[in-house]
């Protein structure tokens, strides 16, 4: 005997309102991506874009300095609400703690560094001490793990190959 | 032997950033520094590992001994990639030798492919270390290299991790991604208009 | 006021909006975390797969980010974003729909013998996925949006640009068809 249609679209209903598995690494990579491009528009922001890009290829002079033209921005992403500091330390700042501390909105840490095109090692500091692994970017092997800490690895291929 | 190790920093002049050691694991963190750039090999990779241990409070023998070791992997990578390989492909390198892969992929790998081999190299590493057998790692990164973008070894190797997330043998998430992006890049090439791929971490 | 126990304090979407309007970006990470379950169920029961899935639903987030400027009302951010997955996975539903053939027949043909052990639920879950993927896309949309995510007509005819009594025929259609393929599948 068959259900009537009313309970078939209740059980069916009720299956689909489950919650489904996301990757946890997607709020990391949304952040980076948005990180990358020209914030959101606003019709004064064109001209100081314009100014700040003007401005940067004065100081930076990239047509000189060919690795830093092919530097690009990223935005690196820890979700750790219950973290009182967290600072991102890898090959690209010495692994100095000091040099890239990260901002929180809602347990959402945040940072932005430029990036040439590398194989770069990193890892999260959080409250000074405890150290974790980016989850959202592929760790170092225990047999490249020389010192028994976690850290992850980001590639940065070129923009024209 | 330590005012020998130390007469051999000060003549090389020890890089500051590595003030952060202890003297005796500076003196020799230095001294291989110096023998490396004695055959023309990059330090700065060297000072990076360095300053990772410090960072993470490892025992001076351990800073020493990985410090070392990358010394004499770089010294590796860089026969099998040619003496004009850059210091990031030298790195990639490094990776791809500590995931099994034999020097030889290496070269192989620099025959096929005109770009930069930093990322493909990188690929070959990370897929390794997600659970691939090398022998299909470096077979798909060797089928790709000489037509794919960096952008599409990354999406690739997104590809094959998520489809080994969701259960699928490793190996073959990775033959069956080959062909797959095997037929995008192609599809690529015949469409130039087609929209930009969604943006994607590096 | 002293409370006690877990207290959640949360910013309303629109104070998120403007924060992220004012060049905070880490607001726009509490809005990403604050819809992504149920955006990306949504995606997940539309398109079938979970990759396509978490590309169209990280496709709309960036794409939600980069035209903030114009989302005429912060306070209703939501909905806003609704639309703009809602048309992301309709302009990629036939090109995923390709590569899911591909993939799930390599899939099947790697893990056929486990298929055997699937518990009855884990049956009646598959049942529900293929039954909802036979349906005409506008079918499926309409369902999910009505039954699902529990809109009202109204707002399902304003995200989808269809009229309110069309909707109603696309519901209707759709229950109609989901009970008659899995009654074919038995599993009613």
């Amino acid at each position: 005997m068959f259900e009537h249609e009313e309970d078939v679209v209740q059980r069916v209903v009720q299956q689909l309102r489950r919650p489904v598995a996301i990757d946890p690494a997607l709020d990391a990579r949304v952040m980076q991506a948005i990180a990358k491009p020209e914030p959101p528009a606003r019709s004064i922001w064109p001209w100081l874009a314009a100014a700040a890009v003007l401005v940067s290829l004065i100081i930076w002079r990239p047509w000189s300095r060919s690795a830093e033209a092919e530097s690009a921005t990223f935005q690196f992403v820890l979700v750790a609400p219950q973290a009182t500091s967290v600072s991102l330390v890898g090959d690209f700042n010495d692994w100095d703690p000091k040099r890239s501390p990260m901002r929180t909105a809602n347990g959402i840490w945040a940072t932005v560094v430029q990036l040439a095109p590398g194989r770069y090692r990193y890892a999260y500091l959080v409250n000074g001490a405890e150290w974790r692994a980016d989850p959202g970017a592929p760790t170092v092997p225990p047999p490249d793990d020389e010192f028994g800490k976690p850290s992850s690895v980001v590639t940065v291929g070129g923009k024209g190959s | 032997m330590m005012l020998a190790l130390l007469l051999v920093a000060a003549q090389v002049g020890t890089d500051p950033r590595l003030d952060r050691l202890d003297p005796d694991t500076r003196a020799q963190v230095a001294t291989v520094m110096d023998s490396a750039s004695r055959v023309g090999l990059p330090t700065e990779p060297l000072i990076q590992r360095a300053l990772e241990g410090a960072t993470k409070a490892a025992p001076g023998a351990r800073i020493v001994a990985a410090v070392r070791r990358l010394s004499a992997d770089l010294g590796v990578a860089r026969t099998a990639l040619g003496t004009e390989a850059s210091v990031p492909e030298l790195e990639a390198g490094v990776a791809a030798l500590r995931a099994g892969a034999k020097p030889q992929v290496l070269a192989n790998l620099r025959s096929v492919r005109r770009h930069p081999l930093t990322m493909a190299l990188s690929v070959l590493a990370d897929l390794v270390a997600n659970g691939v057998p090398l022998d299909s790692a470096a077979a798909a990164v060797l089928a790709l290299a000489p037509k794919a973008r960096d952008a599409d070894l990354v999406e690739f190797r997104r590809a094959v991790e998520r489809d080994i997330a969701l259960g699928a043998p490793p190996g073959a998430a990775t033959s069956v991604r080959v062909n797959v992006g095997a037929t995008d890049v192609f599809a690529g090439l015949h469409n130039p208009g087609a929209p930009p791929p969604p943006p994607r971490r590096p | 006021m002293q409370s006690m126990g877990i207290e959640r304090v949360e910013s309303s979407d629109a104070e998120l909006v403007c924060r992220v309007r004012a060049g905070d970006i880490g607001a726009y990470g509490a809005l990403v975390s604050r819809y992504r379950d149920r955006l990306g169920r949504y995606a997940r029961h539309m398109l079938g797969d979970r990759e396509d899935a978490e590309e169209a639903l990280q496709d709309s987030f960036v794409r939600a980010y980069r035209s903030l400027a114009r989302c005429d009302d912060p306070a209703r951010f939501g909905a806003w974003l609704y639309g703009i997955l809602v048309n992301r996975c309709r302009t990629t539903g036939a090109r995923a729909a390709r590569r899911r053939r591909m993939f799930v027949r390599d899939a099947d043909a790697l893990q056929g013998a486990a298929r055997a052990d699937q518990s009855e639920r884990l049956e009646w879950t598959d049942a529900v996925d293929r039954a909802l993927a036979r349906l005409a896309p506008e079918y499926r949309e309409a369902f999910l949006l009505k039954h699902v995510e529990d809109l009202e007509y109204e707002a399902i005819a304003e995200l989808t640009g269809a009229g309110v009594s069309a909707l109603k025929m696309r519901v209707k259609r759709a229950r109609e068809q989901l009970q008659r393929y899995l009654r074919e599948a038995e599993h009613v």
